[in-house]
């Protein structure tokens, strides 16, 4: 046993297959049911009713078209795009302005503001549900695409906050200083020297909050009450009343929902990891 | 290949972004020095801070604020009346808000005892680089993005009694494929637990990014020493993450206990509240306008997710950070 273990240059052959066994079994439990879904979307109502057969017989696409006749999926879709968007770059540019000077400037009540923003993004925040809400009505906001980008925008704040904040504190001042010592006024300085620099840990932000803004239920569901109004993850819930209507189209418009996310973390895998992991070790 | 070389993943970019932050940096207390504002730059930081400060205020802070206030209260919007600690009272004669309770707990196990650990593994296991290990690490972490009414989606699918995939697959293995996992007392918590205890791919992640920062002469000097591949893992990289671990744990508790979306949509809570969660049931006394008492069960919501913060920090001693 113990020559086994013993550091070789090669791996026996049964660590292999122990190994590939394994991550095999893994990877089956994390996503064929997702995979079966998707495949789904390709089969008939009678199909998928009668839970015969993975693989779409007949193949069909009519999901693909029903999904945007009678869904109108493509309503939902740039609704979400119109919160995901704008409410990331909301976040951001008050992230990036807060996170600045939270990082570089020593004054009465920083760590405050610091512990309590970082505090926002750790929290359950849906114990803040009914106050939300009531803040959203009273402000005028309830159930309006504006309010919607605006509160995204602030729900999106902490985390873009921590992030940034904690890349700053990493990279060193000296180029800031030497702006500021040639006369750079402090806005100057920031979108001429600092933004440029942290165009990196800016784009991996971006790209976690905009994915988060695209995937949230709770809040949507909490602030929106229009069909007209809706983002895709709402139009999801409700595609579960319609399987008895069109399945086919239901299923498809699932698959559409969630490959959007998907695809973004396949072309942007480095930013959406280090995102994540940063937002995570705050 | 040598155990050393081979617990090394490539290092990633902007590694430097994430490394600085997620690297082993922060088992040391951290106060940034800074300096203070310089004269001209005051106006111009505080209308710097001032965006963020109006969205944490309006949308963390004020919300906050009510909550606190409002848990106090019979309150529905409208009629306000300070009522002491009735909502209180209320919460710990009710039968359901400890079913809630119970099941926010069992799922917030089933993530330490099941998620956790699994990802731990699996994140060790892809850190040896089997080949292919970065095909592996995608496919694993995809289902991290889909979101939870997706999940919900899915799952209602695959549970579904006759048609799902899961009865199926044990019809065709000769097994009774009829059961309604979802919507049965005696199944349906389990249910639940296994749409989520397979979303590893952040714990996963996390552990390869730390395992990827231990320094190579430690494995070298063990190795020296006569330490097996085995040796190596328990008792330098196991130890080592430490940290990582707690803060995955952590991160996974104060999901599970707000957990909604896929309850919501999923089960709505049945078969008998035997799947419904904290966040779920203070959804419903909002619904049903009682707003106060909604506000008395969030905020034991957030007193746990206080508890649990300042708890999985000591027991894991996570380092001290800005938090």
């Amino acid at each position: 046993m113990n020559t086994a273990t013993e550091v070789k240059t090669t791996r026996p052959a049964w660590a292999h297959l122990l190994i590939y066994g394994f991550l095999g079994a893994v990877a089956l439990l994390a996503l064929a049911p997702t995979a079966w879904v998707m495949l789904s979307s390709f089969k008939t109502g009678t199909q998928i009713f009668s839970g015969e057969g993975v693989w779409p017989a007949p193949f069909t696409v009519q999901g693909f078209i029903d999904v945007f006749t009678q869904i109108r999926l493509h309503e939902y879709l740039l609704n979400t795009l119109l919160y995901a968007g704008p409410g990331s770059l909301g976040a951001l540019t008050a992230a990036f302005l807060a996170a600045y000077p939270l990082a570089r400037y020593t004054f009465l009540g920083r760590n405050a503001l610091v512990a309590l923003f970082s505090l926002a993004l750790a929290l359950p925040l849906v114990g803040l549900a009914t106050p939300v809400f009531f803040v959203v009505r009273e402000l005028g906001m309830f159930d309006s695409r504006l309010g919607m980008v605006i509160f995204y925008s602030a729900l999106q704040f902490p985390f873009t906050f921590v992030v940034l904040r904690a890349f700053l504190v990493s990279t060193p001042p000296e180029l800031e200083e030497a702006a500021m010592i040639d006369g750079a006024g402090y806005f100057t300085t920031l979108f001429r020297v600092v933004l440029p620099l942290a165009r990196p840990a800016l784009a991996t932000v971006a790209v976690v909050a905009f994915v988060n803004i695209w995937n949230e239920f709770f809040f949507a569901n909490l602030l929106l009450i229009s069909q007209e109004n809706q983002n895709v993850q709402l139009a999801l819930a409700g595609f579960k009343s319609q399987f008895g209507f069109n399945v086919t189209a239901a299923v498809t418009g699932a698959t559409i929902v969630m490959l959007v996310p998907i695809v973004i973390f396949l072309i942007l895998q480095r930013q959406v990891i280090s995102g994540l992991t940063a937002g995570a070790v705050k | 290949m040598s155990a050393a070389t081979t617990l090394r993943p490539p290092s990633r970019s902007p590694g430097r972004t994430a490394h600085a932050m997620a690297g082993r940096t922060k088992r040391t207390p951290r106060r940034v020095r800074g300096t203070t504002i310089p004269r001209g730059a005051r106006k111009a930081v505080a209308l710097s801070l001032l965006p963020g400060l109006v969205l944490f205020g309006t949308f963390f802070l004020v919300p906050f604020l009510v909550l606190v206030a409002t848990a106090f209260a019979r309150w529905g919007g409208l009629d306000f009346a300070w009522a002491g600690l009735d909502n209180y009272r209320r919460m710990l004669e009710d039968p359901v808000f400890f079913k809630a309770l119970g099941n926010t707990l069992f799922y917030a196990a089933a993530s330490v005892l099941i998620q956790v650990p699994l990802g731990v593994a699996v994140g060790m296991v892809l850190a040896l680089r089997p080949r292919g290990w970065k095909a592996l690490r995608t496919i694993i972490f995809v289902p991290f993005v889909i979101s939870g009414a997706a999940y919900a989606v899915i799952f209602s699918m695959f549970y579904n009694p006759r048609s799902g995939l899961l009865n199926n697959v044990l019809g065709a293995l000769g097994m009774p494929g009829d059961r309604d996992w979802l919507f049965d007392t005696a199944t349906a918590r389990w249910a639940v637990t296994g749409t989520f205890v397979f979303i590893i791919g952040f714990v996963v992640v996390l552990v390869m990014a730390e395992i990827a920062s231990i320094p190579n002469e430690l494995y070298e000097a063990a190795s020296v020493d006569g330490a097996s591949t085995r040796q190596q893992l328990t008792r330098i990289t196991l130890p080592l993450l430490r940290n990582v671990i707690g803060t995955a744990i952590l991160i996974r508790l104060l999901v599970d206990i707000g957990m909604f979306d896929l309850v919501f949509i999923l089960t709505a809570g049945g078969p008998d509240d035997a799947t419904a969660t904290l966040a779920l049931y203070a959804y419903r006394a909002y619904l049903g306008g009682e707003w106060g008492y909604a506000n008395a069960v969030g905020s034991v919501i957030i007193l746990i997710g206080l508890v649990l913060i300042v708890t999985v920090r000591r027991v894991f001693r996570i380092g001290e950070r800005t938090l």
